[in-house]
Order: C-alpha cells, then sequence, then structure tokens
C-alpha cells in the first residue's frame, strides 16, 4: 500500500489497480474522487513516482487547479506548500495564496494543495478528511541516467551564477510577459485577438492590455528538432541529454501564432496540421530563478 | 541625374572596395579591419588617401562582446580616418548592407563627398561556451529564443512549410548548397574553398530537421570595405566608377510567428521593390545577385521575393540550375555566397559589394567571371528577415 502524506487529511492509495477513473490531463494522471483530486506524474523511477524531464510541483499544482477548474470547481484561493512558485500559480490559474498574497486571510481559503513525497499532490477543499485512490497503471518507467543527468543539469541551471550567454531576458522582462506566456492572455481590437502582447497599433494607439484568453489549442504549422550544438545557451546543459530540442510552429483558431517546446521531451513526430494543446512546464533558469511557460503536447 | 525638391541630388559611385580573406583567422580586430581597409584603398586606380574621406560607417553585431561601444572610432583610429564623424551600424547580419545605405544617403543629401562604408565581425576567437552568444542573439529573445529558437531553426521552420505550401523539397536544397560551393570553389577570399557533391551533401549531419550542415553557412571572422565617391569627384579617382543605381531596405516583424506568412520574406519583397523602382529596372535586367543565403532555404526563398521567380517556384529554380554561373538566367552567389565565402555578420552586406565592384569591373579571378554583367544586385537580410538593405549597382549611371 502507498501512502501519501499530507497537511490536514490523508490520502491512500488501495493496494489494487486500475486506470478506469485515471485521465490524462496535461502530461500527468489524475483522478477525481468526489471534490478532490488527485494528480501524479507519469513517471517511475526505482520504484518511486518522479517528475518528467521539465515538470515539478509548481507544473503539476497548476495542472491540478485547472483540472478543477474544467469540472466546475472554481478555485479562487488555495493553501500551498513553500516549495510551489505562488506567483507562477497565480499567473496561470488564477488562484491566489497567502504565499501571493500577503492580505489574504488564513480563514478566506477554501481549498488545499497537498503534496506527497513523490510526484503526487492533492488538491481538496480545506474540511476534507481521507479518501482512497487506485495506483494507476499507465506508467512509464524513466531510464536511470536520463533521470539522474537531467536532475543534475536543472540542479546546475539554478544555481544563482548560471547565466545565458548572448541574449538575456531580463527578471523583470520576464514577468512583465508571464501571464501572456503562462494563460495565453491576449489583446483584442475588434474581431482581431493579439498575442504575444504588443504595444501600439498602426495608428500609432496604445493597444489595450490583455483582457482576453485564447483558447489553449492549435494546429501545427511547422516544426523543427534543433540538435544540441545548436541550441539557446539556456538549453545547453540539457540539451545534449535530451538529444536536441523540438519546436513546434503553431497558429491558435482565434489567429495569432507562436512558437512552442514539446512537453517533457515527449517521443512524438509532429505533422503539419496536427492538434496541440498546452501545459505550463519549467522552461528554464536562471540566477537562482525557474522561469515557467507553456510547451505544447500532442492531443491524444 | 535625380532631382529633389528641387535640388539636384548626386549620383554615388564606388571607387574602391576590398576585404580579408573569411574563415577562422588569427588576426585580431584592428588588424582585420586595417587589411580590408588597406584593400580597398589600394584598389582606388588613381591616387588616394584616407584623409580624403568625409565620413564613416561600420557594421557590425558585436564580436561576441569584445568592443561594444565606440567600435567604429576603434577601427577608423587605426585605418587612417581619424577625426572624422563615424558609428557602428547595427542590423544583425544586415550590419554593413545598411552601412552601405547610410554611406549612400550620405553623399545623396550632400553631406559628404567620399564615405566609406565597411563591415567586420570576430566571431571564431570565443570559448565554445562563450561561442553561443551569437545563437538565436538577434532573434525575438522573449518569445522565439524561450521557445529554443536559434537561426538554424527558425529557417528549419520556413523551409518545412515551404515544402508543405509549394513543390520544393530538400533536394532543391542540395542543389543551393552544390552550386554556392561551386562558385565559392575559385574565390581567394571563401572561408569555405571546396566542391562538395550532390551526394555529399545530402548525407551532411541534421543541424535543424530538414536542415544539414550542407544547409548552413559557416560561422568567419572577415571585414571588408567600399569607398564611395559622389559624381562630381569620382572621375578623380578612377575612369571606370561602379554607380549605385539605387538602394532600397525595409523592415519587418522580428518574431517569425508574427508576420502573415512564414515562406516570404516581406522585407526582402519591400526593399527590391523601392530598389528597382528607383533605377527603373525589374529582376530580368540584373545578371548577377549576391544574395543572403544564410540558409540555403534563405536563398531559395529570396529568389521569389526578388522576383528572379515567381512565388512558389524557388524550388523549380534551384533544380533547373538557373542560378548557376554563365549557365542560368541571372548568377546567384558568384561568390559562393554565405554558403561558401561565408559570413562574418557585419561584414557580409559590403562584402558583397565588394564582389560586386570586382564582377562588375571584370576583376575577379577569371573562372569566376560572370560573363557580359553589367548590372547586379546585393540582398543583405538581418536575422530571419526582420531587415533587408538591397542595392542595385551598373557599369552605368542611373538615369
Amino acid at each position: 500500500m502507498l501512502e501519501v502524506l499530507v497537511l490536514h487529511a490523508l490520502f491512500i492509495f488501495l493496494g489494487g489497480s486500475g486506470m478506469d477513473d485515471y485521465s490524462h490531463w496535461k502530461g500527468y494522471l489524475a483522478v477525481m474522487n468526489e471534490e478532490s483530486l488527485f494528480i501524479q506524474s507519469p513517471y517511475i523511477h526505482e520504484d518511486i513516482i518522479v517528475y518528467g524531464p521539465d515538470s515539478d510541483s509548481t507544473t503539476m499544482a497548476i495542472a491540478g487547479i485547472q483540472y478543477m477548474h474544467s469540472k466546475g470547481h472554481l478555485i479562487e484561493s488555495i493553501h500551498l506548500s513553500d516549495s510551489i512558485d505562488a506567483r507562477t500559480v497565480f499567473l496561470a490559474t488564477g488562484a491566489d495564496s497567502m504565499a501571493h498574497n500577503a492580505d489574504l486571510k488564513f480563514g478566506d481559503v477554501a481549498w488545499d494543495l497537498l503534496g506527497g513525497d513523490e510526484a503526487t499532490l492533492v488538491v481538496a477543499k480545506c474540511n476534507a478528511q481521507s479518501y482512497d485512490f487506485k495506483a494507476p497503471t499507465d506508467v512509464e518507467i524513466i531510464d536511470t541516467d536520463f533521470f539522474k543527468d537531467m536532475n543534475e543539469a536543472w540542479r546546475l541551471e539554478q544555481e544563482v551564477h548560471h547565466v545565458s550567454q548572448g541574449a538575456y531576458v531580463s527578471t523583470s522582462q520576464y514577468l512583465e510577459g508571464a501571464p501572456a506566456r503562462l494563460s495565453l492572455t491576449s489583446q483584442k481590437i475588434g474581431d482581431r485577438m493579439i498575442w504575444p502582447p504588443r504595444q501600439l497599433d498602426e495608428n500609432g494607439l496604445r493597444i489595450p492590455k490583455e483582457s482576453h484568453t485564447l483558447l489553449p489549442e492549435a494546429q501545427v504549422e511547422s516544426w523543427t528538432k534543433l540538435s544540441a550544438a545548436g541550441a539557446p545557451s539556456e538549453f545547453s546543459l540539457r540539451a545534449p541529454i535530451l538529444g536536441g530540442i523540438q519546436t513546434l510552429l503553431v497558429r491558435f483558431e482565434q489567429g495569432p501564432r507562436g512558437v512552442f517546446l514539446v512537453t517533457d521531451d515527449l517521443e512524438y513526430s509532429p505533422k503539419i496540421g496536427d492538434t496541440v494543446h498546452f501545459a505550463v512546464r519549467r522552461i528554464y533558469a536562471q540566477e537562482g530563478m525557474i522561469r515557467y511557460g507553456l510547451k505544447a503536447l500532442p492531443k491524444r | 541625374m535625380l532631382v529633389h525638391l528641387g535640388r539636384v541630388m548626386v549620383d554615388v559611385a564606388v571607387i574602391g572596395a576590398g576585404q580579408t580573406k573569411y574563415g577562422n583567422h588569427q588576426l585580431g580586430l584592428k588588424a582585420m579591419w586595417a587589411e580590408a581597409a588597406e584593400n580597398a584603398f589600394s584598389s582606388v586606380d588613381k591616387d588616394f588617401e584616407p584623409r580624403q574621406v568625409d565620413e564613416a560607417f561600420i557594421g557590425s553585431v558585436a564580436f561576441g562582446g569584445a568592443q561594444l561601444g565606440n567600435t567604429a572610432a576603434l577601427l577608423t583610429e587605426h585605418s587612417g580616418l581619424d577625426g572624422i564623424p563615424v558609428r557602428r551600424v547595427e542590423n544583425a547580419c544586415a550590419s554593413s548592407g545598411f552601412a552601405l545605405r547610410d554611406a549612400w544617403m550620405a553623399i545623396k543629401s550632400g553631406q559628404a563627398d567620399i564615405v566609406v562604408a565597411g563591415g567586420i565581425e570576430k566571431m571564431n576567437d570565443l570559448s565554445p561556451e562563450r561561442k553561443r552568444f551569437w545563437l538565436g542573439v538577434s532573434g525575438d529573445t522573449e518569445w522565439e529564443r524561450l521557445a529554443g529558437l536559434t537561426f538554424p531553426g527558425t529557417y528549419a521552420l520556413m523551409a518545412r512549410r515551404h515544402f508543405h505550401e509549394h513543390d520544393s523539397s530538400h533536394d532543391d536544397l542540395i542543389h543551393i548548397s552544390v552550386k554556392n560551393h561551386m562558385h565559392g570553389f575559385e574565390n581567394e577570399h571563401a572561408h569555405i574553398r571546396k566542391q562538395v557533391s550532390y551526394e555529399k551533401a545530402e548525407s551532411g549531419f541534421m543541424v535543424a530537421d530538414p536542415l544539414t550542415l550542407y544547409d548552413c553557412c559557416p560561422t568567419s571572422d572577415g571585414a571588408s570595405c567600399v569607398i564611395l565617391a559622389a559624381d562630381h569627384v569620382a572621375r578623380q579617382f578612377t575612369e571606370d566608377p561602379v554607380w549605385i543605381q539605387s538602394s532600397g531596405a525595409a523592415s519587418d516583424r522580428l518574431a517569425l510567428h508574427d508576420r502573415p506568412s512564414v515562406t516570404q520574406l516581406i522585407a526582402t519583397q519591400k526593399a527590391s521593390k523601392s530598389a528597382y523602382s528607383a533605377a527603373g529596372l525589374t529582376a530580368n535586367d540584373i545578371d548577377l545577385a549576391e544574395v543572403h543565403d544564410c540558409f540555403t532555404i534563405a536563398e531559395l526563398m529570396a529568389t521569389e521575393d526578388l522576383g528572379f521567380a515567381e512565388q512558389g517556384q524557388g524550388g523549380v529554380f534551384a533544380r533547373e540550375g538557373r542560378g548557376v554561373r554563365n549557365e542560368g538566367s541571372v548568377c546567384i552567389n558568384p561568390s559562393g555566397g554565405l554558403k561558401s565565402k561565408g559570413h562574418p555578420l557585419g561584414a557580409t552586406g559590403t562584402g558583397q559589394a565588394v564582389e560586386v565592384f570586382k564582377q562588375l569591373r571584370g576583376t575577379v579571378e577569371g573562372a569566376r567571371q560572370v560573363r557580359d554583367a553589367e548590372t547586379a544586385l546585393t540582398h543583405n537580410v538581418g536575422g530571419s528577415g526582420a531587415t533587408c538593405a538591397v542595392h542595385i549597382f551598373g557599369r552605368e549611371r542611373n538615369g
């Protein structure tokens, strides 16, 4: 029996397993039990559930909250553990937390996000007691060398002195673009959606701030896989382990185009015309700060 | 002779041009620039002294950070151009194409009679990690680079889409690679002087799918320099000037995904339209063109955007060998282009002008001479197409 210890409640895996209730959600496995969600990484290393190459507790927390939103459970505020980047969660989902908003009072927060020792999370109402979840079977064993090399690369990348060569995105510039990068917020002029955000229009007038959101689904217009040697320095530690990095040029249904990396370095051979959707993942780290953004994953 | 706002506008001649060999140089920045300038000065037919120069424009991207500020002053100081107004021009790989345009405009405006336009880049003296400085440094940093794109990737996206939309394939790109290596083989200034067979080019390792090593230009060091003169002083220096018949330039959205099409460079179309119009010429009048082939797909698209082939027919153009020296309808990249001659970013634009100057005066190595060359075009692109400068040169004065 696999136990997931949490802050306020006990969630227990039953010894049996089955996939009936689990759904694939943004690269994770998710299952609901009444108003509670259990979400986990699909990767296993030495019998332990581990995060994939570009996932962490923040990205899975975002996926979990988004799952709840998709099921009609609006999470306006949530308790988060210290390991989760509360600002990124807020920008990606709108769910506030005491770690992000000092004015928020403990008693006003209705939801908990509870982490386990492994790459598992539970999203539940604060008054939840305990629920049982069957362990999923649709998991993938991750190669030991790959797992260790990726973790070491991320560790090095997150060191404070790690700064990219050449082009450089400052922290303030990253944060300025974060809403559009994390949740596809876009501007609108008439019927035209604009993403990523722009400043002035052809008439020299200020384009209104982002007030709409692009539907998180797009079609592949082109793609490439860049060899490790040709990758930007932000990816120079991980690209050789991944055997290169794969980028898609996609067009959203509402018009704008964008370029996105592929989630978790999936074994995916894209074709022009494929439909993809998006999940928040780690993009790279610089000066001790992980920068998050959307990556594409093929629609199953 | 043009008349603008009631004032007579002068014509502009190239009276001298020179460059270093492109490649992996042992020379430092100052020595490389001095060599290019010296070659340009000595190419002037009659007496010429650097002190006669009124102004200088020097293109460079950044030397990997070696001299980010006051670059031009450092270089002119070492080439006898003391005391004149100078500045660095930066438009990524089109830096010296725009330096040439600025120099042309300085004379056109009547503010100067003799102007130097040049370019320089030192790319190979960096440590392996520092060399990544060059990767994607001129794309949209925030939205392209952080999606893993450097220029091989950006052009790969264009290539795959072109193959999808039009009658083109990677085979057509191989024809371009083979042609440019053939053209550059006898160019004493070329970085990669070797012929490449179709089979060899077909077997290159993948850099950015579908582009292989043989689709990508090398990383080069080099410097280039041209000397321009107003019509009323040009004959003091040569009886055989090459005239700049027109200059066109344009810009486009920086990021590929922000453009209406990823298989056309709108900046090239606008710049060439402007240049053709000002010269009273069409693509059919061009005998040779130095085209910005940082990647083979860039040349394929340029042949369309410059009007040598219909839109979507660049693959057929390449396949049928219509850009081959003295065989096709127009010679594309007689120097070997960026693919063979090399691509020292900031030096490339004026380096193209050096080749055209020599071709139109009939002074290139014999085997490389384009027959009956009267009119030529240079096409210099910044990054993935955000900036573009097109110049048309002729043996005759414009108009």
